[in-house]
This record gives C-alpha cells, structure tokens and sequence, in this order.
C-alpha cells in the first residue's frame, strides 16, 4: 500500500511541478532542467519503477505542453524529437544511476552492520567463555543477530547420527536431526525456503572435521553471513573443548605432583625412624645377651619385614603415580644376587642362598631397583615355605627359548606348590602380587612351578641387554 | 689424630644413634639440624667428613652440598631414602662423593666413611695391594695369588681407577674421562662391555663377585678392602 501512494504522489509531484512551470511561462529549455531536478529527486525517494514510470510521464507532459503543435502528443520539427528523445534518455539515466547508488549504499550498510555483529560476537565468544553455558549464549546471540525465529547449535559425538543439542529455540521437528545430520554428513550448508525467510543448517568445521551444526531458522540473513558466524560458533567449541581438557590435564598433573611429594614425604617419614630403629637394634644386641639376644633377634626380624613391606608399597605406588617410570639400564645378574642378598641379611644369616650365574649369561635390561624388590619378596616367600636349614638356589641363564631373555630362577626346598592349585593362584600373597606387578612394569613376567624332586620354583623372565661388539684389544 | 665427622639430619634420634655410633668408633662428631645449621657448623668445626641427609627444611642436603662445594673438597657422604634414585645421582652430580641408603647397617656406614677418609690422605701409589689381588701401576702388571691376569690396556686402566677409589663409587662420566681422555661417542655400553670382560677375567667365582660390583644408574664400585 505504501509503495502504491508513493507511486501515485511521485507521479502527482511531476505534474504539479510541470503544471507550475506552465503557469510561470518557463521556456522550453528551463522546463527540461526543471524536470531532470525533479525526476532526481523521485528516484532518491522512490524504487527504479516508480522514477522509470515518472520519467515518462515527464516526457509527455514535456510533449503536450510545451513541443509544438502544444496540446497533442505529435510533434512536427523533427529537432523536437531529438530533445524530447534526449530529455527521456537522460531522466532514465539518472534514475539508474541514482537508484543503482542507493542500492549499493544500501548493502554496504547491511554488510557493515553484519561485521560488526560478528566481531560483537567474536569478542563474546573469546573473553567471555571461560564458563559453563557460554556455548548456549553464544548460539542464541547469532541467532538474534541473524534474525532468524528458532534454531540452535547441536554437536555430533562419534557421528552425524550421535546429536548433542547444546542449546534450542523455537520447535524441532523430527525431521530436523536427519537435516542435521545430512548437513554434517557432506559438510555442507543446507537451506530451505520457511514462512519468513528461510531455515540454513550449517556444519562447524574444525580442521576438515565437521563437529556439528548451527541451524538457523526463519532467517534473512546471507549465507554468506551465517557462514562467517558458523565459523566462529566452530572456533568456540574447539576452544571450549581445548579449555576443558587444559583443565583435566592441569588437575591430572596437580594430582600426580602431590602424590609424588606425598610419596617423597612419605617414604622419608617412614625410612628415617626405621633407621634409628635398627641402629638401636645394633646397639641393643652388643648389651644384652642370653634369653634377651632372643627377643631381640626376633625384633630385627619384625622390623626387617616391616621395612621390607614399606619398601613394597613405596615401590607399586610409585609405578602407579607414574613419578618414577622404569629407567632399566643393563645390569649383571651376579650383581642383582648380591644386593638382594646384601638386602636380606636374615634370610642370608638364616640359610645358603647359592648362587649360579651361566658363563654365557647377558646382563639383563631392567630397572636394577625394581629387580631387587622382584628377587627380594620371591626370596622372601621360598624362605617363608622352605624348611630351616635347607639352601635357596638363585640361578640366571639365558631363555632357553627365547635368546634375547634372561631367566632368573629362584628354587626352595620347600613343600611345592599345592596339588589342587598347580598353576600359579597358590601362595598368592602381598610378596607375589608385587613381583608380578613389578616384572611386566619391568617388560618381564613371573611364573611358579613345581620342581622335580620337590620344592618350588619362581621364574622370572627379563629381557635382556643387547650390548654393543667392542673391538678385541690384545693383552698388554 | 681423630678425625672430625659433621652429622646433618633434621631427624634427632638419628642424629642421636649417629654421634653415639661413630663415636663409639673414635670418631670426633659434631651435629647440624638442616643445611643452614649444618654450613654454620661447618664453617666452626672443619670437620675431616660430612655426613649429611638430603630432605631437611629451610636448606636441603642438595643446597649444603653446594655451599661446601663452592670452596672445599672435604669428602661429602649422603644418607639415601630406597628408590630415590634420582636424589642421590643429583647429589652425586652436584659433588657428594658417596651414599649410604637408609636404612642402613653400622658396618656398612663405617665401612663407607673409612673409604672417604681414606681417600682425603692417601699419597699416589705405584703398587695397589687388596687380599689375594695386587695391582702393579708402574709395570701394568695384575697378579692374582700365584697368577698374572692378563689385560688389556683399557682393562687395565678401568682397574686402576676403579681401586685406587676402592670403596667409593665411580661414575660412567669418570671413567671415560680417564681412560678414554673424554673422547667423544664414548658410551656406557662400552664401558660396561670391557668391565664385564674385566670381571670375567679378574673374579674367580663370577656368580659373586668379589672386586667390582655395579652401582646402579651410576657406574661401579670396587669392594675389595686395601690391604
């Protein structure tokens, strides 16, 4: 209705301002000047039909007024056509000129204030966003600013079909998440005409990997526009997700750095008095004797134990707060049977413990702290089961199947492993359980057998270290 | 003369079974509570050892490790917690000479001070002699009872570096830099291929080894007591 009043009244405004210039006794000449201003003015107030429409009826009113024979619409000196052809032409092209300007004005204005909805919403998304929820606020903000009447953000898990709506507005019809899923699925912006506007589903890209999609419904916003703020909706999620997961890590790592200076403290904690213990043990001996040495023997023992089992649980809940991984260098068996006999002087006191170490054997490649705690709590369990007196033998040789292994064989005099139970569930206890752990943290396994004759056997298979040829020297 | 002894751990009944121990022993001890006190007491007594614990508050054994070692060469012994592995090839690297692991056995501490105070007096001898072994520098000659071990010029060398430190512990690093003058690609796997050729032909029972023994993550340690 508006435009059609404006139609009539730009047509109105020619005529009267013709009207006028008759009354006035303006020539020829002056009137088209006169016209050419007003048709201007009609194409910088109206559209290009109304101001096209205008120029013509300009011409004729210039025709019937004011060309000879005046009051007809012929004209009989051919020069007049040429003027009136000319005033028709140049009125037409300034209606273009001038409608085309507006135009472009226009969406200069309309991409302008796109940007700066889009950089409002960068800004948002990227100071804001720290907290729970922003996403939902974000994709609503688009969705206002591309003036579109429903739609939301959804996020795909581990495909198109696994939809996560962060937020929504406005209906969501079944048929939505197969568009959704669709859009996301060939990773292209999907549109469809709707009542006012139109609904655009547009996939959020991430490094060639589609993680959702944006809808907008009822929008009259460019595509290209809704691209650019799919694009920045996609950067938010990505952030999103880099932030929690810099979160967990940062608690992962605060987690792991306490235990690791629980562990320290602890460890310190429980070494230290345990130390003044056995000193006062030592002293404790060389003052009492008869019935006395007894008891105090039997303190050392418990206190050896106790240590013993200390040292066990340090060592697994190191392994398990990963704050000392393994660091295996090669190391010869005659040595680990040194320090674990070194490491258990009641059972060294106690009974044999004989050594046979192959001619050929290789070093072995493990950790020499955690081999020491493997050998240590499986010498302890054969001394536990074996009767008094009778010898422990440790053995290393090479894996008789598998070349590049050490075996480590620990055997006792003891009664074996139980008939019902042959396989290695028997003994079960603390000392076992952690020299299993302990050999495959250490790349290796622990297995029990039974050995002829009588008695058990606890192998422990290591790998073994590969060192490199050196060139033969000739002795001096 | 006694030698003086600088015990320093936060810990006062260790401290207390220390200076009875050593004292006991003939040591002269003088205690410090952390590694403040410790360089404080230090600086007053000059003491012929330091036997220090690493984790203490205010100043840590690390930290006094490092003030003594600024101007001294005083032999400088560390009380290890089991599985601080790390703690004590830090010390060692920042100039400790040695570590004991607590808990510890009085012989094994006693045994681990006279190597160090050993060492801070010992004039450079041609001839090195340990029970059943005798080394002979100037000659390159090792003879072991009756027998001469026949070596090889980098065997022999390890050898003698390895017991003129006898009962202290001797880095991969050192000894590339001195049998090998430092040359460059030299690895510990090298290392560990002419010392384990070395204990084949110097240890009569090669299941126990009675000269050199591994010191894990650190290098080895020659355990045979001088003669």
């Amino acid at each position: 209705m508006r435009r059609a009043g404006r139609f009539v009244f730009a047509q109105l405004v020619v005529v009267m301002v013709g009207w006028a210039a008759l009354r006035g006794g303006s020539n020829a000449a002056t009137v088209g000047y006169i016209f050419l201003v007003t048709i201007l003015a009609v194409a910088l107030w109206t559209d290009l039909a109304t101001s096209l429409v205008s120029s013509l009826v300009a011409t004729l009113f210039y025709n019937y007024n004011f060309l000879p024979p005046l009051h007809t619409f012929t004209i009989s000196d051919p020069s007049n056509w040429i003027a009136l052809t000319t005033f028709f032409s140049a009125s037409v092209v300034v209606t273009r000129l001038v409608v085309r300007a507006r135009s472009l004005a226009e969406s200069a204005e309309a991409r302008r204030r796109e940007v700066e909805a889009l950089y409002a919403l960068s800004v948002d998304l990227f100071t804001a966003t720290n907290r729970v929820g922003a996403l939902g606020e974000a994709t609503t903000r688009v969705l206002t600013n591309a003036g579109a009447s429903g739609g939301g953000l959804v996020l795909f898990g581990i495909s198109p079909y696994d939809q996560k709506v962060i937020s929504w507005s406005g209906s969501k019809e079944e048929e939505i998440e197969d568009l959704i899923a669709g859009s996301g699925r060939h990773d292209r912006p999907v549109e469809f005409p709707a009542a006012h506007g139109r609904d655009v589903y547009l996939p959020l890209n991430i490094g060639g990997k589609v993680i959702g999609v944006l809808a907008a419904r009822g929008t009259k916003a460019t595509l290209s526009a809704l691209e650019s703020a799919a694009t920045l909706v996609a950067l938010a999620v990505e952030r999103e997700r880099f932030l929690a997961e810099t979160a967990h890590m940062q608690a992962l790592e605060e987690g792991d750095a306490l235990k690791t200076s629980l562990l320290r403290a602890v460890s310190h904690d429980l070494a230290t008095p345990l130390t003044a213990v056995a000193l006062q043990i030592e002293r404790l001996r060389s003052l009492v004797d008869g019935d006395a040495l007894g008891v105090v023997h039997d303190i050392a023992e418990h206190t050896g134990r106790l240590r013993r089992r200390i040292e066990n649980l340090l060592a697994m809940a190191r392994l398990e707060a990963r704050s000392v991984m393994p660091h295996p260098e090669p190391t010869p068996a005659a040595d680990l049977f040194r320090f674990a006999r070194e490491h258990l002087p009641l059972v060294a006191q106690h009974r044999r413990l004989e050594i046979q170490v192959a001619a050929d054997c290789p070093e072995i490649f493990v950790d020499p702290s955690l081999a020491l705690e493997i050998l240590a709590n499986l010498i302890e369990n054969a001394h536990q089961a074996a009767p008094a007196g009778t010898p422990i033998e440790l053995s290393a040789f090479r894996h008789p199947l598998e070349h590049d292994r050490v075996r480590l064989e620990i055997a006792d005099h003891g009664p074996g492993l139980p008939v019902e139970l042959p396989s290695d569930t028997s003994r079960r206890g603390l000392g076992l359980e952690i020299a299993r752990s302990l050999a495959s943290a250490s790349g290796g396994q622990v297995t029990l057998a039974n050995r002829p004759g009588g008695g058990a056997i606890a192998r422990i298979d290591l790998p073994a270290a590969l060192l490199p040829m050196v060139a033969e020297e000739v002795p001096a | 003369m006694t030698a003086r002894i600088l015990v320093v751990d936060d810990d006062e009944g260790i401290r207390k079974e220390l200076e009875q121990h050593l004292g006991l022993h003939g040591f002269d001890v003088t205690t410090a509570s952390d590694g403040v006190d410790g360089l404080v007491q230090f600086a007053i007594a000059h003491p012929d050892l330091v036997l220090s614990d690493l984790a203490m508050p205010r100043a840590d054994g690390f930290w006094l490790i490092q003030r003594i070692r600024e101007k001294n060469a005083t032999p400088i012994l560390v009380l290890s917690v089991r599985g601080g592995d790390v703690d004590k090839v830090r010390a060692l690297d920042l100039g400790a000479d040695d570590f004991v692991v607590k808990p510890f056995s009085t012989p094994e501490l006693l045994a681990r001070v006279r190597a160090q105070l050993r060492r801070a007096g010992a004039p450079q001898r041609m001839q090195l002699e340990f029970p059943d072994l005798i080394i002979d520098v100037e000659r390159h000659k090792v003879t072991q009872g009756e027998r001469e071990v026949r070596l090889t010029p980098t065997e022999f060398a390890i050898l003698e570096l390895l017991a003129r430190r006898a009962g202290r512990p001797v880095s991969f690093d050192e000894i590339v830099a001195n049998v090998w003058n430092g040359a460059p690609g030299t690895s510990n796997d090298a290392v560990r291929v002419h010392v384990g050729a070395l204990r084949r032909k110097l240890e009569p029972d090669s299941s126990n080894p009675q000269y050199i023994v591994t010191e894990p993550w650190i290098g080895y340690r020659f355990i045979a007591e001088p003669v």
